[in-house]
C-alpha cells in the first residue's frame, strides 16, 4: 500500500449513554453485570427508539464534512454487520429488502462522482476491510484520489446489547483513505477468515481469539516489514481488559503500548471502537511522527483483520 | 497371603484387584450407606470373588470391620485425586487417611508390604532430575500434590513398616489400544483443543510428560508388590508437551469435522497469561470452558517445571519393564476420544 494515507477520523455514538447495570435491569444483557464490570465495561451508548445506523453513519460523515475532509471522494466503502432489517410479513417486491445507505450518503453529501461499495460479511472487522478495499480501489484506479470509509451498526430494539461477552454500543466511524499526505500512512492491511467457525458460539469465539489474534498481529506486522515488538502502539477493540494483558505477553509487546482508553465509557462498538480508540490516541498527542500503530480487530464469521499505520504528522 | 486394597472400586483399585484375581483379597470401599455399599459390591463382583468392606478414611477407626491378623499386604489406592481438591479435603482423606492406614498396618502382625500409590508429582516444584528418593518440601502447585507428598512422608517416616511408595505417571488410556475410561486434566485439555475452546498452551513445549496406560501401571504395581520395599518411579518413557500436542493435532486433523473448522494449534503462553485466562473464564456464564479449565489450571504450572524422573530402582526391580511409546499412546487415546466422546456438529 505504497503512498496511501488515512485521516479525517470521525465517529458517532448512540445518543443515550446508559450504565450497564441499567441495561442489565432492562434484560438487555446476557452476562451478570458484575461479570461485565470485571472485564472493564461500565457504560454504553444506545440509539433512541427509532434511531438508525444510517443516522449514526451520517453523523460521523457530517463531522468529516464540517472539517472540510469530504472533497474529491471517488468511492464510498460502507461496512456493516447488520445490513438492513427485513420488514415483517411476506415480500412481494424484493427491492423492499434492499438498502442503500452508502448511496444515501453520496446523495446527502453531494459526492456525485463517488461510486459505492457495501461490505457486510466481515462482522466487527468490517472497518478494516473497508480500508483494504479503499487501498485496492486506489491501486486499480490511478485517477482516483480519495475513498470515504464508513462503518455503522445499530442493534435492533429488544436485542441483547452483548456479544461474545462484550458490552455493545450503537455507533459509527468514518475516515478517508487517499493519496495526499494525511494524519497517518496506511502501511498494510491483513485479514484471516475461518469460515469453518462461521457459526462459532461465544465460548469458541473467545477460545480461538488468542491464537488467531496472535497470528494476525504477527503476520500484519511482517507485511509491513516489522515484528510485533517494533510496534509503537496496538490500538484495540474494547474487549475484556485481561485479553490484551495476555496478548501483549504473547506478542512481546509492552502492555503500556496497548491502547483502549474508552473501554469503560464506550464498550464495543462493533467495528467502530478501535477507531474511537485511535482518535483518542491521536488526540492525546502521545503518538509521534514515525511511530507505527497496529489496529487489530476480531469478528464473527470468524474474521480477523489488522491495519498497520505510521503516524505522518 | 491376603491383600487389602483401599479405594478398590476406583479406577486403579479395580484394575489391581482384577490383576490379583485368584489371590485372597479384601476390597475396601468408601460408601455413605448400605445402598451404596450394595451397589459397589455388585460392581466389584465381576472383578474378584472377595469380601467388600466399607472403609471411609475420614472415620476415626475406618478399618473396624477388617481383621488385621489376616492382612499380609496393603495396597493403599484410596485418595481424592482431583487437582482442584481443597486443602482441607486433601488433608483429611489423603494425609490423615494415610495415617489411619499406617495405624492399621501397625496392627497387622503378619504384614509383608504396605504399598502407597503416589504420584510422580509428589516432587512438587522441583525441576531437573528427580530421583527415587524422599523429597523435601520445596513447594507444590496444588493441594493434591502436597497431600501425596505428605502421605509419602507419613509412611516413610516409619522404617519399621515394610513400605513401598510407588509414584505413578498420568494415566490416559486403558492400554496401548487407547480406550479411555477415566477423564483427567489430559482429556479435559484435549477436549478444549478439539472443540476450539482453548488456543493457549500452558507450559513449555520442551517439558517432558509421563503419560501411561493403566495396563502398564497395573503391571508395575503387581510386579513391585514382590520387589524390595522403597521408592519407585513408574515412568514409562517421556514425551514432550510439544510433541504430545503435535501428535494430538495430527490425530484431530484426520477428523473431517475438525478439519472443516480449521482450528489452530495452541500458542505456548507464560504462567501469568494462563492464570489470567483461567481467572477471566470464571466469569463466562455457564459455558463448558470454565469447568474444564478448573481441572487443568491447578496442574498447569507443572508444565513449566520440566522434570526427568530416574527409574533405576524400578527397572532393577521389574524385569518386565519396557519403555513405552508415549506419543503412540497419545495418538491412540485421542483417536478414541474423537470416536467415543468428542462430538461437535459439523454444520
Ligand atoms: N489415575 C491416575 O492417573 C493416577 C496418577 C498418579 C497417581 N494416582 C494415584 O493412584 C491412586 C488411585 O487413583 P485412581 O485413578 O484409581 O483414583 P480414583 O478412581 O478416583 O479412585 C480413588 C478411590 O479412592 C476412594 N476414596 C475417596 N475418598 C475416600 C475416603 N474418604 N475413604 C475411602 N476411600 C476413598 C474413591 O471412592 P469414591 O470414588 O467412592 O469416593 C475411589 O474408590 C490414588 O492414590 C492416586 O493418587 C493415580
Amino acid at each position: 500500500m505504497d503512498g496511501l494515507y488515512i485521516g479525517s477520523f470521525a465517529h458517532a455514538l448512540g445518543a443515550r449513554r446508559r450504565h450497564l447495570r441499567e441495561s442489565a435491569a432492562a434484560g438487555l444483557l446476557q452476562s451478570a453485570p458484575e461479570d461485565l464490570e470485571a472485564a472493564g465495561f461500565r457504560w454504553h451508548h444506545v440509539c433512541e427508539p427509532g434511531g438508525t445506523a444510517y443516522e449514526l453513519a451520517h453523523a460521523a460523515v457530517a463531522e468529516i464534512a464540517a472539517g472540510g475532509g469530504l472533497t474529491d471522494i471517488d468511492a464510498i466503502v460502507y461496512a456493516t454487520c447488520l445490513p438492513g432489517e427485513t420488514g415483517a410479513g411476506p415480500v412481494r417486491d424484493v427491492k423492499d429488502l434492499m438498502d442503500f445507505p452508502a448511496g444515501r450518503l453520496q446523495a446527502e453529501f453531494g459526492l456525485s462522482r463517488a461510486i459505492v461499495v457495501g461490505l457486510h460479511q466481515q462482522a466487527c472487522t468490517g472497518a478494516i476491510g473497508a480500508l483494504r478495499l479503499a487501498g485496492a480501489l486506489l491501486t486499480t484506479e490511478p485517477a482516483w484520489r480519495r475513498v470515504l470509509c464508513v462503518t455503522a451498526d445499530r442493534f435492533p430494539e429488544g436485542a441483547w446489547y452483548e456479544q461474545a461477552y462484550n458490552l455493545i454500543s450503537d455507533g459509527a466511524a468514518a475516515c478517508v483513505v487517499g493519496r495526499d499526505p494525511d494524519v497517518c500512512r496506511l502501511l498494510t492491511v491483513h485479514q484471516i477468515t475461518n469460515g469453518g467457525l462461521g457459526r462459532a458460539g461465544d465460548d469458541e469465539t473467545v477460545g480461538t481469539y488468542f491464537a488467531y489474534t496472535h497470528r494476525l498481529v504477527r503476520e500484519a506486522a511482517a507485511r509491513a516489514g516489522l515484528t510485533p515488538a517494533d510496534l509503537d502502539w496496538v490500538v484495540t477493540q474494547n474487549t475484556h481488559e485481561k485479553a490484551w494483558q495476555i496478548l501483549a505477553r504473547l506478542l512481546d509487546v509492552d502492555h503500556a503500548r496497548i491502547w483502549a482508553p474508552t473501554l469503560a465509557d464506550v464498550g464495543h462498538v462493533i467495528s467502530a471502537d478501535a477507531f474511537v480508540n485511535l482518535s483518542a490516541l491521536l488526540g492525546s498527542g502521545q503518538a509521534r511522527p514515525g511511530q507505527r500503530i497496529a489496529l487489530p480487530m476480531a469478528g464473527f464469521g470468524l474474521n480477523w483483520q489488522c491495519a498497520v499505520l505510521e503516524v505522518a504528522r | 497371603m491376603t491383600t487389602l486394597i483401599t479405594g478398590a472400586d476406583g479406577y486403579l483399585g479395580r484394575r489391581i484387584a482384577a490383576a490379583l484375581r485368584g489371590e485372597d483379597l479384601v476390597l475396601a470401599v468408601r460408601c455413605a450407606d448400605q445402598a451404596e455399599l450394595d451397589r459397589k459390591r455388585a460392581r466389584l463382583a465381576d472383578v474378584a470373588d472377595a469380601p467388600v468392606v466399607p472403609v471411609d478414611l475420614r472415620d476415626a477407626d475406618p478399618f473396624a470391620q477388617v481383621d488385621p491378623r489376616r492382612i499380609t499386604r496393603i495396597v493403599h489406592a484410596a485418595a481424592v485425586i482431583r487437582f482442584d481438591v481443597s486443602r482441607d479435603t486433601a488433608e483429611r482423606v489423603n494425609v490423615a487417611g494415610t495415617a489411619r492406614v499406617r495405624e492399621f498396618a501397625h496392627r497387622c502382625d503378619r504384614l509383608d508390604r504396605l504399598m502407597l500409590l503416589s504420584t510422580l508429582y509428589s516432587a512438587g516444584r522441583r525441576r531437573g532430575q528427580v530421583g527415587e528418593t524422599r523429597h523435601d518440601d520445596i513447594g507444590f502447585v496444588n493441594h493434591y500434590e502436597w497431600s501425596k507428598w505428605a502421605a509419602e512422608e507419613c509412611l516413610l517416616d516409619r522404617p519399621e513398616l515394610p513400605v513401598s511408595v510407588v509414584r505413578l505417571p498420568t494415566l490416559i488410556a486403558e492400554d496401548a489400544a487407547g480406550d479411555v475410561a477415566q477423564y483427567n486434566a489430559f482429556h479435559h485439555t484435549m477436549r478444549l483443543y478439539y472443540s476450539g475452546l482453548l488456543t493457549l498452551l500452558p507450559g513449555d513445549p520442551a517439558t517432558p510428560l509421563s503419560l501411561a496406560s493403566a495396563a502398564f501401571t497395573v503391571d508395575a504395581v503387581t510386579a513391585l508388590l514382590a520387589a524390595p520395599t522403597g521408592i519407585y518411579q513408574v515412568c514409562p518413557g517421556p514425551v514432550t508437551l510439544g510433541a504430545a500436542i503435535d501428535t494430538a493435532f495430527a490425530v484431530f486433523e484426520q477428523d473431517p469435522g475438525f478439519r472443516r473448522r480449521m482450528l489452530p494449534r495452541p500458542v505456548p503462553c507464560d504462567p501469568a497469561s494462563f492464570r489470567d485466562l483461567a481467572q477471566a473464564a470464571q466469569r463466562l456464564r455457564g459455558g463448558p470452558l470454565q469447568p474444564a479449565l478448573a481441572s487443568v489450571t491447578p496442574f498447569a504450572e507443572q508444565l513449566y517445571l520440566p522434570k526427568h524422573f530416574t527409574t533405576d530402582r524400578l527397572r532393577a526391580a521389574w524385569p518386565g519393564y519396557r519403555t513405552q511409546d508415549a506419543a503412540a499412546l497419545v495418538a491412540a487415546a485421542c483417536t478414541d476420544l474423537i470416536e467415543r466422546s468428542f462430538r461437535v456438529p459439523t454444520a
